[in-house]
């Protein structure tokens, strides 16, 4: 366990000590700011309009929670989607091309610990980005009364979906020596995740229909969104997250015999 | 100390080395020599368990590298040809980790860091980001890495490629004193003569693969030119090499 710790202490240092991590998490507050105050200003528009038309019956359906708690979340997601591979292309990537890996290949330590190690690094890192997520939503409870659970079920199907992001996004890092190509390669196939529901409704068959819908992250997602806490979308991501890390533990294993 | 049985390497159509066998005992310190693209990095990668012989075995300190490789990195410390630094690490963290994956305990770690750190010379520099070390520091830094687990194996990759003849001096002189210090079996690899004659007591030539030479650098100085030699032997291999070559496709 010592070297899994010894490893991620590192990635994390490095992570805070070089300003990458700080630009990106900035860049992502930024927009995830955008999108939240405009999702709420749209909010508090909609609703003086159907009071002003008198139209009470909408209201019902126009609540905080949905409209701008579950909305801003689910767009989040597709930010985390382009900013959570950048945060995580360094992983092995900048190791092979600076040469440093030839430290960690020749210790006596072993692949999973190489790659849990630094998946745990950037696992901190993503709550911290989580948390940082939550403060727009807090604010709403200074002045509203969004449901607190559904709230809290929602950052963290947002956490999970980050981390799965980031183990798929490791894994392209395992694959590369350059930095750019794991990061645009982990954006591109997040990008395509979220098309994979998409593709699914133009299907014919009915068994691939609800597999391409089955596989994509968004259709885990919306439902804790929403409130619905399913044990089938938690183990969905549980399942993407393994997966992808034994990947990335076979590709370092497989950098011994290149 | 070493044992290499039958070592070759191929990456696909290409044979890195072929039959490399030698035994190198405790204490000696050993100069791998060869032109460019011999062999000698595969070689030392194979030793440190970085990459797994196509066959062949090794052991290092009585412990095979394919079978139980974590005992056998526990006593080697290995310089790559680019020493493995984290250029936004101070030296000191840097060295410290190095020990942590190398199994040093934790109580021991800050006192073998600072001996490694005395060692090497670093204290001066200890405090210092590793981007802003010039070449000369960050070989030590890698040197430092290399003993900081007080390994009894050491094995070094071209350590003064790149060096003023100011650093390769010092680098010299300090491969030396961490030979002598603890009796450590160490392995250069160099393909300058005069590195040979300047650390090692025994010398291992091997070019286009083979290992073509192993005797002890007394008894070879006492034949002649070693640079003669050298040239001589690289010839001799040449030739033998692209006779086979031409054999093979007439």
């Amino acid at each position: 366990m010592s070297h899994v710790f010894a490893i991620c202490g590192r990635e994390l240092r490095s992570m805070f000590t070089t300003p990458d991590a700080y630009v990106l998490i900035g860049v992502y507050m930024f927009f995830a700011g955008f999108v939240f105050f405009f999702s709420l200003g749209s909010f508090i528009l909609a609703i003086q309009q159907i009071q002003a038309l008198g139209a009470t019956q909408y209201l019902e359906e126009w609540n905080l929670q949905d409209k701008v708690v579950a909305d801003s979340l689910s767009t989040f997601s597709i930010l985390l989607g382009i900013v959570v591979p950048l945060l995580a292309m360094r992983g092995f990537a900048a190791e092979r091309a600076t040469g440093s890996i030839e430290l960690l290949l020749t210790s006596p330590i072993t692949s999973a610990e190489i790659v849990i190690g630094k998946f745990l690094a950037i696992a901190i890192l993503l709550a911290v980005v989580t948390a940082l997520t939550s403060l727009f939503v807090a604010l709403l409870f200074l002045y509203g009364n969004p449901e607190v659970w559904q709230t809290l079920s929602g950052l963290q199907i947002l956490f999970l979906y980050a981390l799965a992001i980031a183990a798929i996004s490791s894994f392209v890092s395992s694959l590369t020596r350059s930095q750019i190509v794991a990061g645009i390669l982990g954006i591109v196939i997040s990008i395509l995740l979220l098309f994979l529901p998409v593709a699914g409704y133009f299907s014919q068959s009915e068994t691939l229909r609800n597999l391409l819908i089955w596989l994509g992250p968004n259709t885990h997602l919306e439902p804790a969104l929403r409130g619905d806490v399913r044990s089938e979308d938690l183990a969905y991501f549980a399942i993407v997250v393994v997966a992808f890390l034994s990947l990335a533990r076979a590709a370092v294993d497989s950098l011994r015999w290149s | 100390m070493i044992q290499a049985r039958a070592l070759t390497k191929r990456y696909g159509g290409l044979t890195a080395i072929q039959n490399v066998s030698f035994e190198i005992a405790k204490g000696e310190v050993v100069g791998f020599l060869g032109p460019n693209a011999a062999g000698k990095t595969t070689t030392m990668r194979i030793l440190t368990g970085y990459i797994p012989a196509s066959s062949g075995s090794v052991s290092v300190g009585g412990f095979d590298v394919a079978l139980d490789p974590r005992s056998a990195k526990r006593v080697t410390g290995y310089l790559p040809e680019t020493p493995p630094l984290y250029p936004e690490m101070l030296v000191h963290e840097y060295l410290h980790y190095a020990a942590t994956l190398h199994d040093v305990p934790r109580g021991e770690r800050r006192d073998k860091v600072a001996r490694a750190i005395a060692s090497c010379g670093l204290e001066a520099v200890s405090e210092r980001v590793i981007r802003t070390l010039s070449k000369g520091y960050r070989q030590r830094v890698g040197l430092a890495q290399a003993i900081v687990h007080d390994p009894a194996v050491l094995i070094l990759d071209e350590p003064t490629a790149g060096l003023d003849p100011i650093q390769i001096d010092e680098i010299r002189k300090l491969i030396t004193r961490l030979a002598d210090e603890q009796g450590r079996t160490v392995i250069l690899s160099t393909h300058i003569m005069g590195e040979v004659q300047a650390i090692c007591k025994r010398v291992l030539l091997i070019a286009f693969g083979k290992l073509r030479l192993d005797a002890a650098l007394d008894a070879l100085q006492a034949q002649g030119s070693l640079e003669q030699m050298f040239l001589s032997e690289v010839e001799k291999a040449k030739r033998e090499e692209l006779g086979g070559a031409a054999e093979g496709s007439a």
